[in-house]
């Protein structure tokens, strides 16, 4: 098998057109790792002023009430992620900035893909573009003729003389194109890694050493599908159109296929709905700003009672800030009601088409490329999550500041000093841990094995029946 | 010993080889003679175990060749009328990896010789295949069959392509051959050369074995006359 495998490889060596191809399409995945890598730092700067920025106005706050410092609020801007450098994911188009303040949770705003056209049409130059779709197709061109060649010029004959056996040509062809593939990716990966070497950490490893078998995968499947048609079928040209065919129903219908199957499976509510749904449930709830407020009386003649006093001017405390929290906190359980039904409809979503990798191996390829560079929609809304945990924080902070710092009932003119406000925390993300997403994404890397397993079958038995004369 | 016994094979209908019998003993040459589709190359792919007959047993030292097909490879050196190189590896790069593949690790000055006993000049060993004439590739094709150093050779119109000088110094390889023991059996068109080398003689038509006679007993022109009465009737 070596024997064969380093004929192929001196083959590859000695064609012009191939090291010039290889040559240009090494240096696009150069320049698409380099523009990735540029555009992260860029993201990481700008990131970083804002963040400073917004931060530097909270804590310049001289003096404010603390529940108009909550409308006053904050912004967080989602961060840049070093691994997304390789696949962008869903981050172009989901949003970077979200406005933090009481009352309201808000959607985040901002995407790359609403500022360019470039972005919204064609997605971003990243090696994972190049690696999805571009190198398959190599590796196609570079198979389809590998074994009906030998069987034309009357070579395979010749092998089987030597010795040869054909699941041992059929498997080494299919190895060196493989190769290819996978010297492509270690490019990727080398590139990548010299140049983030000093952010590098073991969770980066992990999730870049897993995108590096889920596209070795892959890649197994589409060398071995194209070497067997080329070994099945009677010409070369049939073998191309067969591997051609599948190219193009893997990586551009059935995804979309898919993907409108199971949105209509498992709908999300419009932006419409999914707001209508919340103003309604929120309206039942409490309203802070609102003294007349029915609940906010109950709650009222609760505190009252708790504190054994007959009227709110009596209260050690300011009940305004107490009834704004009850209000926030009535306002997240809607929240938690609703997004939490949207993220199960995105999981549903996810799971049903994380099934199509039964019929279309690229979609688990897809599924675990942008959920190991932590861009996929899973780890957005992790995000979100974080984001609005903030906000709770944030504005809980505020209303207890209202409610205990020693100010009255009433009294919207008290103030907190400059000191109170520094000491509120600034938002701070942590990156969703492996280890924590990865039951995701283990359906799709085991659908990956499946299919190589299945290829490695129909190499297995599918071979017997190659006509050689 | 080849054996080729009540053999019959037809492709879609059209009956290729009928009722074939031969034998071809230890340190013995046949030559097929017979025009195209006579079923020569047939007889070769079946003895190769590509093509099963559909009736009758084709053996090679007792081996079945449709049951056993690679142990029957591993003894047969084969050269065909087209002998398909690497066309990006030199001659002698071609001998080595189809030596390789055969699990023979010859040294460059042994690859050397076996170019050079088949016929191909010193200075086009490491020349690319690319630039190769039918006759330098048949050669190789030659020499790869003969540095198998097998018990059976089976030759499809070996001498295709090669010059006159070539084609004697095969004749003069394969007599060796089969003065060491080797069985060698060799498809042709070539009445001549056939006489020369073989101490026997098959006539083909259709699939059938029309003549079977020893090169000793007819001379090259009788043979030449028989030969063309059977093709004619």
């Amino acid at each position: 098998m070596l024997q064969i495998i380093k004929n192929e490889w001196r083959f590859l060596a000695r064609s012009r057109i191939f090291l010039g191809i290889s040559f240009a399409f090494a240096s696009i995945l150069l320049v698409s790792i380099f523009l990735g890598f540029y555009q992260t730092k860029k993201q990481e700067q700008t990131h970083k002023n804002a963040k400073d920025h917004v931060r530097q106005q909270w804590v310049s706050i001289d003096e404010m009430n603390p529940h108009s410092a909550a409308h006053y609020g904050t912004y967080v801007f989602k961060p840049a992620n070093l691994l997304s450098s390789l696949d962008e994911g869903v981050n172009s188009v989901t949003g970077n900035v979200l406005r933090v303040e009481g009352h309201v949770q808000n959607e985040i705003i901002h995407s790359e893909a609403s500022q360019m056209q470039s972005i919204s049409r064609f997605g971003k130059l990243k090696p994972s573009l190049l690696l999805q779709y571009i190198v398959p197709l190599l590796l196609i061109f570079l198979a389809f003729n590998s074994v009906s060649s030998e069987k034309q010029s009357g070579r395979l004959k010749l092998l089987f003389l030597q010795g040869a056996k054909p699941l041992q040509i059929i498997l080494s062809k299919t190895f060196s194109v493989w190769l290819y593939g996978v010297l492509l990716l270690i490019f990727v990966v080398i590139v990548y890694g010299i140049l983030h070497i000093d952010s590098i950490t073991t969770e980066i490893l992990t999730r870049t050493g897993i995108f590096f078998l889920s596209y070795a995968l892959y890649y197994f499947i589409i060398s071995g599908l194209t070497v067997f048609f080329s070994a099945r079928w009677q010409n070369a040209t049939l073998a191309l159109t067969s591997m051609l065919g599948i190219w193009i129903i893997w990586t551009i219908f059935l995804p979309n296929i898919l993907m409108s199957s199971s949105e209509k499976w498992h709908p999300l509510p419009s932006r419409n709905e999914f707001q209508s749904a919340m103003k309604e449930d929120r309206s039942k709830g409490l309203d802070g700003h609102n003294p007349k407020d029915k609940r906010g009386l109950e709650l009222k003649e609760k505190v009252l009672k708790e504190y054994g006093v007959d009227s709110l001017s009596q209260l050690p405390i300011n009940f305004d800030g107490m009834r704004m929290q009850a209000d926030e906190e009535y306002g997240n359980s809607v929240w938690d009601k609703h997004f939490g039904n949207n993220r199960n409809v995105l999981q549903k979503q996810k799971q049903s088409f994380q099934l199509g990798g039964i019929v279309n191996p690229f979609i688990s390829l897809q599924n675990t490329s942008m959920g190991l560079m932590a861009s996929d929609n899973l780890h957005h809304q992790e995000f979100l999550l974080q984001v609005e945990n903030y906000r709770r924080v944030f504005i809980k902070m505020l209303n207890d500041k209202q409610t205990y710092g020693g100010s009255k009932t009433g009294n919207w003119s008290w103030k907190e000093d400059n000191a109170f406000f520094k000491s509120v925390p600034d938002f701070d993300y942590k990156p969703t841990k492996l280890s924590k997403i990865i039951p995701n994404y283990l359906l799709d890397i085991a659908l990956l094995a499946f299919w190589s397993i299945l290829v490695i079958l129909l190499i297995r038995f599918g071979t017997k029946k190659i006509e050689i004369v | 010993m080849i054996h080729i016994q009540d053999v019959s094979k037809s492709f879609k209908g059209n009956l290729a080889i009928k009722n074939l019998n031969l034998k071809v003993e230890k340190g013995e040459i046949l030559g097929l003679l017979g025009a195209n589709g006579a079923g020569k190359s047939t007889t070769i792919n079946m003895l190769l175990g590509f093509l099963n007959p559909d009736s009758g047993t084709v053996s090679i030292n007792d081996i079945d060749t449709s049951k056993n097909a690679q142990e029957v490879r591993e003894q047969i050196g084969y050269i065909s009328e087209n002998v398909n190189l690497y066309p990006y590896l030199t001659g002698i790069e071609n001998l080595d990896y189809f030596c390789k593949l055969a699990g023979l690790n010859y040294s460059k000055e042994e690859l050397q010789d076996f170019l050079t006993a088949c016929g191909l000049q010193s200075e086009a060993h490491h020349k690319k295949v690319s630039g190769y004439s039918k006759g330098m590739r048949q050669k190789v094709g030659i020499a790869i069959a003969y540095s198998k150093d097998a018990e059976v050779y089976l030759l499809d119109e070996p001498a295709s392509g090669l010059d006159p000088l070539a084609s004697n110094e095969l004749s003069k390889l394969l007599k060796k051959l089969a003065s060491e023991g080797a069985i060698i059996l060799m498809a042709s068109h070539d009445i001549f050369r056939v006489r020369e080398v073989c101490h026997r003689i098959g006539i083909l038509k259709n699939g059938v074995l029309v003549k079977e006679l020893h090169s000793k007993d007819v001379s090259a022109n009788e043979l030449e006359n028989l030969y063309l009465k059977f093709m004619q009737n």
